[in-house]
């Protein structure tokens, strides 16, 4: 600006026109109400449908093989969240993070929004018509050339119709029968399960179990069908009484490994041996020589094995022996009686029937490579991505087509993507288990112009003299698949709203083709080298969704990053700390990642989680982290599994960048936020000699479990709760006398003390303002008044979290985040940088996860990694260690020390028991998370809420997801868990409607209605009615920090372990006092 | 020629303006009240409503059962108009969106802030009339923002009536 006198300035005059202008902007931005928009009705309006109330369809999910069923709530048209079906045999109302997050694939802002052809060497978007008539034109060519027979179709492996679909279609071309690939496909497994039983995945029955071995397999990570495992395995438990135990063989502790409450660490590929000295057919010090576990384990363990009725083994297992270990492990199964009790063949899981895997491909990548492929056609599966070698093969390729929605690396290399719909938008059908078929129907309109491939299949079909006259009856594939489903289109009508139907589909029995054998060299190195499909991204599918990036691993905790997992002591020699460099050679290839120390890995042994690192697949996956494929040998095992260990030689690089993760301290430094104690604390297993051997103990450095001194009262069992108080207090005395360095949880149970507790309702404020403290005449408590016309002091909402059923799985933070629309904070886009940078970065930090790094993570509810014991690993190996999972979230004090330092009251408690952020108040001092003794508040530090922001985390059409019942914040604001309020007002508002009051147990909130492990529970504490009021008072239930005085609406109940009895002093009584 | 003295009141200026600012949106001076756009269609309520005696929730359907009143769909129209004034030019420009299949875009007036949940049944349940928040819209030829909407005006509302006024019965 310049004045009429040429010099430069401002003129007062302009200046305060300039400010005015200013000052109305910023009251509209403030107010908000002056915005003009438009009201835009509907021309027709659809059946049954309420604008703003949500329409629920129940379909199937298709993230992964096993088929679980999926409630998806749609509103206003647009598929908002994806619910478990609690009619769905197999899932039974739960949902894992990768499930969550299938929505995030359907609005994913990278989807092709069309056809594509490549041109000038790039995909080019076309028409349908003219894709479509090159598609056919290519399929002519190879017949008419008479190459049919070297045409390759690659399918994601699916459970349902389509496959059978497939295979008539390519045999109406001449073309041979697809291949039905997984990349995560537990071949072994299945392969020895098919020889010993007859079905690929016979069904598994934790809860029955009394001892459950695991030698590598992974059951509550990607082994199987998890989200059911997990189900049965937290209700077997949380049984408390009749527990069973768990043990798990492996080279490294993965979530499940954690869960374990022993470990057995071997060296990777020694599983077989160990399982044979378990089973008393190897002996255990040669073993022992072998494998790197110990021969005094083995020999214990074995007894307990050879003890145990009835008892689950279980085999996972990566090397090239998997075969063998899991036909050693079938025959312990059968030994031990397992058949027909803890695993069922005649209640099999028929999902992964005909699921073939990485062996399928190698001869594929052979024949590709020698030119004998004419054309390849890849649907759902990303082999370029999950199989090493084959993105190179693809050259070799003359026409290579894509069937996927995504830019992934597979549709990267095709000459023509055909994409097709996301399973959130079309017709199909699965059969998880035996005698069910699980439905697939459209939860809404596509978003793109995409295609389902059967229809695609079909109208090419029809384009072709010679196949025309087979499709010339079938409409789509809607109705061919109507057609067969047992009852037609009317029993399928019938059954949508549930989802689910009995019945088997005339699927003819897929005969498995024999897999390619490759074996490898051992190669070399001193270290072992052991990869694992991490999961929550899986084979890397996960990849291009922000909110599996932005999910931190179960086990390292670490998001938007690849890593190598190494032993402390490993780490120690090698002279590296967290996030320094290390360069891992193996197979004659290279790469370079942070170290992340864990506990949980042999020191021989680095991990390197796979499904990162990817060259293509949009924003959110391209280059972010490593991908470790070409490490691996290119081997399978006899059934055609991948091998994914080998050895490796590693060198420190000398750099170093701090890894991006949500872990604060992976010790509780006394702090009793994650509580436990032993399963015969609760005087369920009484060892005699022994009553108060069982407390949870603090382990001593060293890592070996020290039993409690029994106390002089021997004749007080734990059962006898009116002796409590004196028993805490002895105790309390003896922990002062062992040192009370460690302070793992070692009160007594509320039960057992005097006092009783609800929660929340002891908070001196709430009891303040319901006049129980002062006069209630003196003044007036408002709505704080129980008998407040609004009735709103009655109520107290509240939730309890059984750590005894938590696995750690990270479902509920998915859920959380789909359900609240948390924006995620990580993308590389996203990244803000602290101080200068080079000039043509300008003031951003590209490096994924950079907002994590500086402290700027946005979750609101997270999962606590704890490890007890296994101190000292920096000075030896010692794997006796326990990890306890502690989910965290607002805490919604009573008393909360948030409330009182707010300056412009934007945090407050309210009269039913919320402690409740206002956001259109908040100003963004921060003084509340500076109070919050929980660290439970988070910071928009951007406009991650905010569309014109290079930080929105919401591009569309993911802004699309959006839940319309909660605000979208912005920039400057706190945020953190409302316990889900708007599902509490909305259950208000339908009961009001009803002329009826809240129903107990009548709605949950997000996390606790995905929580595959049933581990939380919500509701109104202060009614008995609601499941919750009866849990809170739980013998186990603590508040964590309740020496805060801070009055919790959160009640843990604290963590089971079961020892091994034969480590106690009591091994006599091992199997005896458990009878109770 | 611009002196230093002059500028010497620029603070004293800016602290004014900010003032004016917060009392200007304590005081709800930046409500939209009385806004009367032109809609695309002029809808005429009075004689749907007076002359013709229809309820509000012939149209606005959902308005006692769904936080969002709704909005007719164009077919709603077209089920009397497609027989009555055929020839009214408005009728025709109706006519013309349903038969081109597209909605009318019709000119948004009332619209409280996106951190605020307003749920119609609530309020139609308790008595509230449309008229409470909407003015007499029964007589509005052009309809126009009758009430401030603002959060005091909500609020005198729930107080007078005994209804919640907690932060959490809309704010979350």
């Amino acid at each position: 600006m310049s004045n009429p006198s040429g010099q430069p300035g401002v003129r007062r005059r302009e200046f305060l026109k300039v400010l005015g202008v200013g000052s109305a902007a910023a009251a509209t931005v403030g107010c908000g109400t002056d915005y003009v928009e438009k009201l835009i009705p509907y021309v027709h309006s659809p059946d049954q449908t309420v604008p703003g109330v949500s329409t629920y369809y129940a379909t199937t999910c298709r993230e992964c093989a096993a088929a679980c069923g999926v409630l998806a709530e749609v509103r206003d048209g647009r598929v908002i969240k994806l619910e478990g079906n609690p009619d769905h045999p197999l899932s039974r109302g739960a949902l894992c993070a990768r499930g969550q997050a299938a929505v995030q694939g359907l609005y994913n802002p990278d989807r092709f929004r069309g056809p594509q052809i490549r041109a000038d060497n790039a995909l080019r978007a076309a028409s349908w018509n003219d894709a479509l008539t090159l598609f056919r034109q290519r399929l002519g060519e190879v017949r008419s050339r008479g190459q049919a027979g070297g045409v390759v179709f690659i399918n994601q492996h699916e459970s349902g119709s389509f496959a059978t679909f497939l295979d008539s279609w390519l045999a109406g071309f001449g073309f041979p029968a697809h291949i039905s690939y997984d990349a995560e496909a537990h071949l072994a497994t299945m392969e020895a399960n098919r020889a010993s039983f007859g079905v690929a995945w016979p069904g598994l029955r934790f809860s029955a179990a009394r001892l459950i071995v695991s030698f590598g397999a992974d059951f509550l990570d990607n082994w199987g069908a998890s989200v059911a495992q997990q189900l049965d395995f937290a209700d077997a438990r949380a049984r408390l009484q009749g527990a069973p135990r768990f043990i798990y063989v492996g080279a490294r502790r993965s979530l499940t490994g954690l869960n374990a409450d022993e470990w057995v660490p071997c060296r990777p590929g020694t599983e077989h041996l160990v399982a044979q000295a378990l089973s008393g057919a190897a002996p255990a010090a040669s073993v022992a020589q072998q494998s790197g576990a110990p021969a005094e384990q083995l020999t214990r363990l074995a007894r307990e094995i050879a003890a145990a009725r009835p008892a689950l083994f279980l085999a996972g297992g990566e090397g090239a022996n998997a075969l063998e270990l899991a036909q050693t492990v079938n025959r312990m199964n059968q030994a031990a009686g397992a058949v027909g009790t803890t695993l069922l063949p005649n209640e099999p899981v028929t999902s992964f029937e005909g699921m073939g895997g990485y062996g399928d491909l190698v001869d594929v990548v052979r024949r590709m490579e020698a030119g004998q492929v004419s054309m390849l056609l890849v649907r759902g599966a990303n082999p370029a991505f999950s199989h090493p070698g084959f993105a190179a093969a693809m050259a070799k390729v003359p026409f290579k087509v894509s069937f996927s929605s995504f830019p992934d690396e597979t549709a990267m290399l095709s000459d023509v993507v055909l994409p097709d719909d996301h399973a959130l938008e079309r017709w199909g059908d699965a059969q998880p288990v035996r005698g069910t078929i699980s439905l697939q129907q459209p939860a809404m309109d596509r978003i793109f112009d995409t295609r389902a491939t059967a229809d695609v299949l079909i109208e090419a079909a029809k384009g072709d003299p010679s196949t025309a006259a087979r499709y010339a009856g079938t409409g789509d594939y809607r109705t061919w698949l109507f057609g067969r489903i047992p009852g037609g289109a009317n029993a399928v009508a019938a059954a949508l709203p549930k989802g689910v139907m009995t019945g088997t589909l005339p699927n003819a029995p897929t005969p498995r083709r024999a897999p390619a054998r490759v074996t490898a060299p051992a190669g070399e190195g001193e270290y072992f080298l052991l990869t694992y499909w991490s999961p929550t991204l899986g084979d890397g599918r996960g990849a291009n969704k922000p909110w599996l990036q932005e999910l931190p691993d179960p086990v390292s905790k670490i998001v938007w990053q690849s890593w190598v997992e190494v032993h402390p002591l490993t780490a120690k020699a090698l002279g590296v700390g967290n996030g320094d460099f290390l360069e891992v050679t193996a197979s004659g290839h290279t790469v370079t990642l942070p170290v992340f120390q864990f506990l949980g890995v042999r020191p021989d042994t680095i991990a390197i989680p796979l499904g990162q690192g990817h060259t293509a697949y949009g924003r959110y996956a391209k280059d972010v982290g490593v991908n470790a494929m070409p490490l691996l040998p290119a081997a399978t095992d006899a059934a055609g599994g991948m091998v994914m260990a080998t050895r490796a030689r590693i060198r420190a690089t000398g750099d170093h960048q701090r890894l991006a993760t949500t872990e604060g301290s992976a010790r509780q430094h006394g702090r009793g936020i994650a509580q436990a104690l032993n399963a015969s604390g609760l005087g369920l297993a009484v060892a005699p000699g022994g009553e108060h051997a069982d407390e949870v103990a603090p382990r001593s450095s060293g890592g070996i479990d020290v039993a409690r001194g029994t106390q002089p009262q021997g004749a007080d069992t734990p059962r006898d709760i009116n002796a409590g108080g004196e028993r805490a207090a002895e105790h309390g005395a003896g922990q002062a006398g062992a040192g009370g360095a460690e302070h793992g949880g070692e009160h007594a149970f509320p039960g057992d003390a005097s006092h009783e507790f609800l929660p929340g309702l002891r908070s001196p404020v709430a009891n303040d303002a319901q006049g129980d403290l002062g006069d209630p005449a003196s003044k007036d408590a408002g709505m704080y008044d129980p008998n407040h016309w609004s009735g709103m002091a009655r109520r107290r909402w509240a939730m309890t979290i059984d750590l005894a059923r938590c696995t750690g799985c990270s479902a509920c933070i998915t859920a959380c985040y789909a359900e609240n629309n948390i924006p995620t904070v990580g993308a590389p886009h996203q990244g803000r940088a602290l101080g200068p940078t080079t000039p043509s970065a300008g003031p951003w930090d590209t490096r994924p996860g950079a907002n994590v790094v500086k402290g700027r993570e946005m979750t609101w509810i997270r999962v606590e990694r704890y490890y007890e014991g296994g101190e000292g690993n920096e000075r030896s190996f010692n794997p006796d260690f326990e990890t306890r999972f502690a989910p965290m979230l607002c805490q919604h004090c009573g008393n909360a020390p948030c409330e009182p330092v707010c300056p412009v009251y934007a945090t407050y408690h309210s009269p039913d028991g919320l402690n409740v952020q206002v956001y259109n108040r908040c100003v963004g001092t921060r003084y509340c998370s500076n109070g919050c003794p929980y660290k439970v508040r988070y910071f928009n530090w951007f406009g991650f809420g905010e569309p014109n922001r290079r930080q929105y985390a919401f591009p569309e059409p993911l802004n699309w997801q959006l839940n319309p019942d909660v605000t979208v914040r912005g920039k400057g604001v706190m945020e953190k868990c409302t316990f889900c309020v708007q599902r509490i007002r909305e259950a208000e508002s339908r009961a009001r409607l009803e002329g009826r009051p809240v129903q107990p147990d009548e709605f949950t909130v997000a996390c606790a209605q995905a929580c595959p492990s049933r581990a939380i529970t919500f509701g109104d504490a202060a009614d008995p009615n609601w499941s919750i009021a009866r849990l809170a008072q739980d013998r186990r239930a603590y508040h964590v920090f309740e020496e805060l005085n801070t009055y919790t609406a959160v009640v843990y109940l604290k963590k089971v372990n079961h020892p091994s009895p034969g480590a106690t002093t009591a091994a006599p009584a091992a199997t005896t006092g458990e009878a109770h | 020629m611009i002196t230093k003295g002059k500028w010497a009141a620029v603070p004293g200026l800016v602290a004014l303006a900010a003032c004016a600012i917060v009392l200007s949106a304590y005081s709800g001076a930046s409500s939209p009240e009385g806004r009367s756009p032109k809609q695309p269609i002029a809808f005429p309520h009075p004689r749907h409503v007076k002359t013709l005696g229809m309820n509000c929730l012939y149209c606005h359907f959902a308005a006692n059962k769904s936080p969002d009143p709704g909005l007719p769909a164009v077919e709603t129209c077209m089920g009397c108009h497609q027989a009555i004034l055929t020839n009214s030019p408005e009728i025709k420009k109706l006519a013309g969106f349903f038969y081109k299949n597209q909605p009318v875009p019709w000119e948004r007036i009332h619209k409280v802030p996106e951190y605020v949940r307003f749920p119609h049944m609530r309020h139609v349940n308790a008595g509230v009339t449309c008229q409470d928040c909407h003015g007499n819209v029964q007589d509005m030829t052009q309809v126009y923002q009758a009430k401030s909407l603002n959060m005091g005006w909500c609020v005198n509302c729930h107080v007078e009536r005994k209804a919640r006024y907690d932060c959490s019965t809309c704010h979350y």
